[in-house]
């Protein structure tokens, strides 16, 4: 994803789909036909809609909350604890003889929301940042530029485990920490297409019509720029999940009860050598099937509207 | 070229100034510190902890005390939580098994990812192109932190092929599986990109010239294509070691190989300032310069670039 | 005895959007020591023609018809057969000097590399004859500037870095792409100039494709007017300007500036190039021709004359 990133902040991507949108009017209708022939998108589409509604819904069918603790299966979860329909664990019990059914709705919850919430806020701000940035140009230009230089250079991991230890575990600490490590999500490429459409005739015509450069940037730059936010938010998403994931499985990320993918895949590491395997298998099924999901949404809404570059 | 790593260096001491300075007010300023326990410790005793640690003196002092020490002495300073270790210690023990392993994974990356995209880009929609699609798809879905456990899985607890973790002094068997499991993605990542840009590269008008030339496709790969073809690959390797550095942490942990990443961590949890801010400024040493590694071998490539530096 | 025929060309090309007939059954000929024109508006298919002729086409590009040079057929040659004709036989000069020369490499050792390889020199010979090389193409300081990087060279000093790489081997036919379209005007001239200065000087065939008429009246001793993939008219290059003979010559000439006409108006060709996804069943110029009549919608002509050759049922001498 690093990668297709990279590519997607290239100056010859900036320009390639910069000049095929300006200059075709059909772009947005060809784009949409691109990405609705994508099988694996669309089908992709529907997983990640059915991974929201069980995160949503899941806990209706659910028999046991996710912090209740099962004292019948206790001390012999290897034996008892598996998956099964007839004491309710769907999922089988964690190593505590918590419901893992109840856990993995509670655990998609908090990583879809700390995903979304997060990722979409990131590229805001970064993308807002980057706007700015390559609207003035100039001093602030390389301000910004020189604090994401060096912001790239420094492992995110640091910040991240050293602010968590030291201000708490709360969701919203974490969506906070997450949008603060990531404030340079989206900078580059929008800063590069903003600096290339700052100079377009209808920018000059807004600017002979007294608009003030705030407006100009969203009213009528952002439209322009929209599609980049659209793709890369699509890229930053996975990329949260799986930061978020990491924390927690570090133990620094998400406070128990509540728990998170990363979390869940963390215990069930820690106990697959005693043979209860379902603790990691359906955890990690889910972050699996989040990760391919939005993988193949974000290559496909790329192919849509970049279709020079299909790798 | 001199001239230039010269500037590089004087903006990166500034550059972790302002860092170590962050951190460290970020730490102190936020609530609960190295000693804070369940049980309060009598005012006396804690009195005399504080000024063991020198923590009773204001913080800018404190500040400045710490930043003289690692200057003049390279002194880390005391451990807060781990008694009788210095944090010159805790690093000497843990960075050459961290350094280790990742030089290997890096090796790894290198030396699979590179030839893996040539491969791909010259032999499009073959069986290795398919593969490396899987691949990348997979480094998607895998990251270290699954894959990790799904090898031990496999490796150790199926075959009983390699040993599911510690060190024994950096054996390779004690190697393999985080070097592994911290390259894989990124080894995906190279090799797309390296099949990606040869791809570009080789359609680029100036491959066109020299195969008007006569030149054989091999002469041409070699003498002609693969520099340029390298250069997006070497810019992506600068965020990839600070990602690694990043797995680092995690390999570990996963793997309670003794590395810094273990320290870390273990320093979050018991408030222990002195090991933090060690490790942090480590980490940020290490990656300033790679970056800067990084930056002049693009320079000796790109004839442009080495002109403007 | 010509120097190169091409009979019966056509070049298409499979793309997402359908197959698309860039050039079609096109024949002609160069003689030894002759200066050909390959005119055409962008789109035309006259620089396919000339990639045909080095093999350097895309993949997607399917090429039947033949492309004869001494005596052998270029499109059945192997791989390794057709690289020891490029750039020894047939040498080509690229339309971008910018990025024709790779950045990556001193302009020395891209000259050196071809005569290191089809004759077989050493790397003191070879560095011999690439100053050589840039010493005809007019490059001053050439023993210094040859271990220079492409970007240190002003766009027409590359250009000249282009045509000594194709001179270098003294090839008996260059193919120049637009070798100027790139550069300013007064480095246009100049390049001009060489070009005809060293084609006269080694007395190699030209086949110069350009759109820039002017460029062609200079120059060449003959022309050939391409259209939507077909040949539309060859002449030689005095006749063609005194009097062409096919309506979209006329046109084309027409659409040209002329400064001893500062009176006569300038008109543009109405229209726009025909459709190639649809092979050709009558001539591409019908719709935008002032003189088309029914039949020209319905057949496609061939290409006849004496000297001067048109393919059109209407040609202007027999209107006026």
């Amino acid at each position: 994803m690093t990668s297709a990133k990279a590519r997607l902040q290239s100056q010859a991507f900036v320009e390639d789909v910069a000049e095929e949108m300006l200059s075709s009017r059909s772009f947005w209708a060809d784009a949409r036909a691109r990405f609705f022939k994508n099988r694996m998108a669309l089908v992709s589409v529907f997983m990640l809609f059915l991974l929201v509604l069980f995160a949503i819904f899941g806990n209706v069918i659910a028999q046991w909350s996710y912090e209740e603790i099962d004292w019948n299966l206790l001390g012999m979860i290897k034996e008892e604890g598996g998956p099964s329909i007839a004491n309710g664990h769907y999922f089988g019990v964690d190593e505590l003889g918590r419901d893992m059914y109840a856990r993995v709705v509670q655990g998609s919850r908090t990583s879809l929301l700390v995903g979304f919430v997060a990722g979409i806020a990131s590229v805001l701000i970064g993308s807002t940042i980057g706007a700015f940035a390559g609207y003035f140009g100039g001093r602030f230009d390389s301000i910004v530029m020189g604090g994401y230089t060096i912001w790239l250079s420094v492992p995110y991991i640091i910040f991240f485990v050293v602010w968590q230890a030291f201000f708490g575990r709360s969701l919203g600490q974490m969506i906070l920490v997450i949008v603060l490590v990531n404030w340079t999500a989206g900078l580059l490429i929008v800063r590069g297409q903003v600096m290339m459409l700052r100079n377009r005739e209808f920018v000059d015509a807004a600017r002979m019509l007294g608009l003030s450069d705030v407006a100009i940037i969203f009213r009528h730059i952002a439209p322009n720029i929209l599609w980049v936010v659209v793709i890369y938010t699509s890229m930053v998403v996975p990329e949260v999940i799986m930061m978020e994931s990491l924390v927690s499985f570090l133990g620094v990320g998400i406070q128990e009860p509540n728990t998170s993918w990363g979390a869940l895949i963390s215990e069930g590491a820690s106990t697959m050598t005693f043979g209860t395997l379902w603790q990691l298998a359906f955890p990690a099924a889910f972050f699996v099937i989040a990760q391919v999901s939005l993988y193949y949404i974000g290559d496909g809404l790329r192919d849509a509207l970049d279709p020079k570059d299909r790798l | 070229m001199f001239n230039y790593s010269v500037r590089r260096l004087l903006t990166a001491v500034p550059t972790i100034l302002i860092l170590i300075v962050f951190a460290f007010y970020l730490m102190r300023l936020a609530p609960g510190g190295p000693f804070t326990s369940e049980k309060p410790l009598p005012p006396a005793v804690m009195e005399n902890v504080l000024k063991r640690y020198g923590m009773d003196e204001p913080l800018h002092m404190q500040l400045f005390t710490y930043i003289k020490n690692i200057v003049c002495c390279f002194d880390f300073g005391p451990s807060f939580s781990q008694k009788d270790r210095s944090v010159n210690d805790i690093i000497a023990q843990g960075f050459p098994v961290t350094l280790t392993y990742g030089f290997w994974s890096a090796v790894f990356v290198l030396v699979l990812g590179i030839p893996l995209g040539i491969i791909a880009a010259l032999r499009h929609n073959s069986f290795w192109d398919y593969l490396m699609t899987g691949l990348a798809i997979f480094s998607q879905i895998f990251p270290n932190f699954v894959l990790a456990p799904l090898m031990v899985l496999l490796f150790t607890l199926s075959w009983g092929l390699l040993p599911g973790g510690g060190w024994n002094g950096g054996q390779w068997q004690y190697i393999v599986m985080p070097a592994i499991a911290l390259g894989t993605s990124y080894m995906a990542g190279v090799a797309r990109l390296t099949r990606g840009s040869l791809l570009e590269v080789l359609n680029s008008p100036f491959i066109r010239t020299a195969r008007a030339k006569g030149l054989p496709e091999r002469t041409i790969l070699i003498r002609h294509a693969l520099k340029p073809a390298l250069l997006p690959t070497l810019t992506y390797m600068g965020p990839v070691f600070v990602y690694m550095i990043t797995g680092s942490v995690f390999i570990d942990v996963f793997f309670s190989t003794g590395g810094i990443g273990q320290d870390f961590i273990d320093g979050a949890y018991s408030r222990d300032y002195s090991v933090l801010l060690g490790l942090a400024i480590i980490y940020c040493v290490l990656t300033f310069s790679i970056n800067l590694v990084l930056d002049l071998l693009y320079a000796w490539i790109d004839p442009k670039v080495r002109d403007s530096l | 005895m010509s120097l190169l025929s091409v009979q019966d060309l056509a070049i298409r090309f499979s793309t997402g959007d359908g197959t698309v007939h860039a050039v079609n059954n096109v024949s002609f000929d160069i003689a030894p020591g002759e200066k050909v024109a390959l005119v055409g508006e962008s789109g035309s298919g006259k620089s396919q023609i000339a990639l045909s002729i080095m093999g350097l086409l895309a993949k997607n590009a399917q090429v039947s018809g033949r492309i004869l040079h001494e005596g052998r057929d270029l499109l059945t040659l192997s791989q390794d057969a057709l690289n020891k004709v490029r750039a020894k036989k047939i040498a080509m000069i690229f339309q971008d000097p910018m990025s024709a020369l790779n950045p990556y490499m001193r302009v020395g050792r891209q000259l050196t590399e071809i005569v290191e390889l089809h004759e077989g020199l050493g790397r003191a010979d070879a560095r011999k004859r690439a100053i050589e090389a840039m010493e005809a193409v007019q490059i001053p300081d050439a023993k210094n500037r040859i271990d220079a990087y492409p970007h240190e060279f002003s766009g027409g000093m590359r250009q000249r870095i282009v045509i000594a790489m194709a001179l270098i081997c003294k090839p008996g036919l260059i193919l120049a792409d637009e070798p100027t379209t790139a550069l300013d005007v007064t480095v246009q001239a100049q390049i001009m100039r060489l070009l005809d200065e060293i084609q006269s000087e080694l007395n190699t065939a030209v086949l110069l494709i350009t759109h820039d008429l002017g460029v062609v009246a200079g120059f060449c001793d003959r022309s050939m007017v391409l259209y939507g993939g077909r040949m539309m008219e060859t002449a030689p290059t005095k006749d063609l300007f005194a009097a062409p003979s096919h309506p979209y010559t006329r046109g084309l000439l027409r659409a040209v500036p002329n400064i001893n006409d500062a009176a006569g108006e300038l008109r543009a060709i109405p229209g726009s190039p025909p459709n190639q996804l649809r092979p050709l069943t009558h001539c591409p110029f019908a719709a935008r021709c002032v003189d088309a009549v029914e039949q020209c919608r319905s057949t496609l002509p061939e290409l006849t004359g004496e000297a001067t050759k048109r393919a059109c049922l209407r040609p202007v001498e027999a209107l006026s």
